[in-house]
């Protein structure tokens, strides 16, 4: 008697059956990585034609700039990746970035007697134009956020903490926990902090924000105000904004040679 | 032209003795600094602690806030700080009374050459925004460039004379003046004599 779909015979052509569809798949599968491969490299070459193209305008302009890095990073290519390559080559745009990266360490080191290694995105904007002078390129707050997170990945004790709309940019080694930028985030608004808006806000016991409080006044970033109405306030340099108009002092410019 | 203020002196905390020894460090400097260029601007004179905190130098009226002395009502003490290392910054002799914040600047100026008590009990002061010895040494610049090392003077004709009308030290004020003649006799580059009419001071 045959019944359908049991016995040696029914289990083994199912097997079959399965090789079979499986080969398909890999076929299938196979033929789809050769179409997207072709694809990748059509949309590459078309990037490095239109890059090559419009170099000049990827140089010059800011926006241009974000729109076509975002461009690359749909395929999958990094134009900033390490100074050699086809792209960096073709364009300078490595050297771009190196060179701001520079920029963007020599005003932290100048400023961070002031403000103990944390500045605004703001302030660090407003300097390093200042530094470029009326003939340079064009940099915006994108261009040295990506310098920045170049510098990151090059370990050089760079951080990025977002707080308000903007962010602040940590350029020494301190270690700040969560703790420590929810309180800079807290902060933010007036430029100071005390221990019963930590308190109110955070919902945090009195010791835990005494805690974070007493760290950033040993780290150099905040300075403790004794005579303030009501209880002790602790203020931020770095969030201080009648600071930001201050020129880089000669003394201050020595401190960013290293 | 109007007196350009640092930084500093609009933010709060500045008038506050700080408790981290990094910072305090660079608070002190500025102080310093400022109470230079300020004691140059305006020429102050010699002043008691009191007087001092009511002037604008360590007085901000629009911040309300105030370098502290013994009675400045506007000064609190500091609050307890959780650490034990914090402890011993802001009170460095358990069982004394801290020192006032104002106090500590002075006493910075003062290590630095820059500040002169001028009574036993240290009410009153000087602030020399320019050290006696570098007063001394522009003066004997001044006699050695103009071949007149062997010369008596006396000392109006040093500070007010016709001859030093250009020079920095002109306009000197006698004391400051004889310190800086003092520093350079302890060089013996000069030596103060006692004329008819006042005294004098005669160049090698």
């Amino acid at each position: 008697m045959h019944r359908r779909g049991v016995g040696a015979g029914a289990i083994a052509k199912k097997k079959l059956a399965e090789a079979k569809y499986k080969e398909r798949g890999t076929v299938l599968a196979e033929d789809q990585l050769a179409q997207m491969s072709k694809q990748l490299d059509m949309f590459k070459t078309n990037l490095e034609e239109f890059a090559s193209k419009h170099k000049q305008e990827i140089r010059k302009n800011p926006e241009f700039r974000v729109q076509f890095q975002d461009m690359c990073a749909t395929i999958g290519v990094d134009p900033l990746a390490s100074g050699k390559g086809f792209w960096s080559e073709m364009l300078g745009v490595g050297d771009f970035y190196y060179e701001l990266g520079v920029q963007i360490i020599e005003v932290c080191l100048a400023l961070k007697h002031r403000n103990g290694g944390l500045i605004t995105l703001e302030e660090l904007h407003q300097q390093v134009l200042k530094g470029r002078g009326k003939f340079a390129q064009d940099v915006s707050q994108d261009d040295l956020l990506r310098a920045i997170k170049k510098l990151k990945v090059l370990g050089n004790g760079f951080g990025i903490i977002p707080v308000g709309g903007t962010y602040l940019i940590q350029s020494v080694p301190a270690e700040l926990n969560m703790d420590h930028t929810v309180v800079l985030q807290l902060a933010e608004k007036k430029g100071y902090v005390t221990v019963s808006e930590i308190r109110s806000s955070l919902k945090w016991e009195t010791e835990r924000a005494k805690q974070v409080l007493e760290h950033l006044l040993k780290e150099g970033m905040a300075w403790l105000d004794t005579q303030a109405a009501g209880e002790p306030q602790y203020w931020l340099p770095a969030l201080f904004t009648e600071l930001y108009s201050q020129d880089i002092t000669p003394e201050e410019a020595k401190e960013a040679i290293p | 032209m109007s007196f350009a203020w640092p930084w500093q002196y609009s933010f709060p905390p500045f008038f506050t003795l700080q408790p981290n020894g990094e910072t305090r460090q660079k608070q002190l400097s500025a102080w310093c600094a400022l109470a230079l260029a300020y004691s140059r601007r305006h020429r102050l004179p010699a002043m008691t602690v009191r007087e001092a905190q009511d002037s604008p130098l360590f007085a901000n009226r629009r911040l309300q806030r105030i370098l502290c002395g013994a009675r400045a009502p506007a000064c609190r003490p500091l609050p307890s700080l959780p650490s034990a290392v914090g402890e011993r910054l802001l009170n460095p002799h358990p069982g004394k009374l801290p020192l006032e914040s104002i106090q500590v600047v002075l006493e910075e100026l003062r290590k630095n050459g820059n500040l002169e008590w001028l009574d036993k009990n240290k009410t009153s002061f000087l602030i020399m925004w320019r050290r006696p010895e570098e007063w001394g040494k522009l003066i004997y610049q001044w006699v050695s460039k103009n071949g007149l090392t062997n010369s008596v003077f006396t000392l109006y004709e040093l500070a007010s004379g016709d001859d030093t009308e250009n020079e920095e030290f002109h306009g000197l004020d006698e004391t400051m003046l004889l310190r800086a003649l003092q520093a350079l006799q302890q060089e013996h580059k000069a030596e103060i004599i006692t004329l008819d009419d006042g005294r004098g001071v005669k160049f090698f």
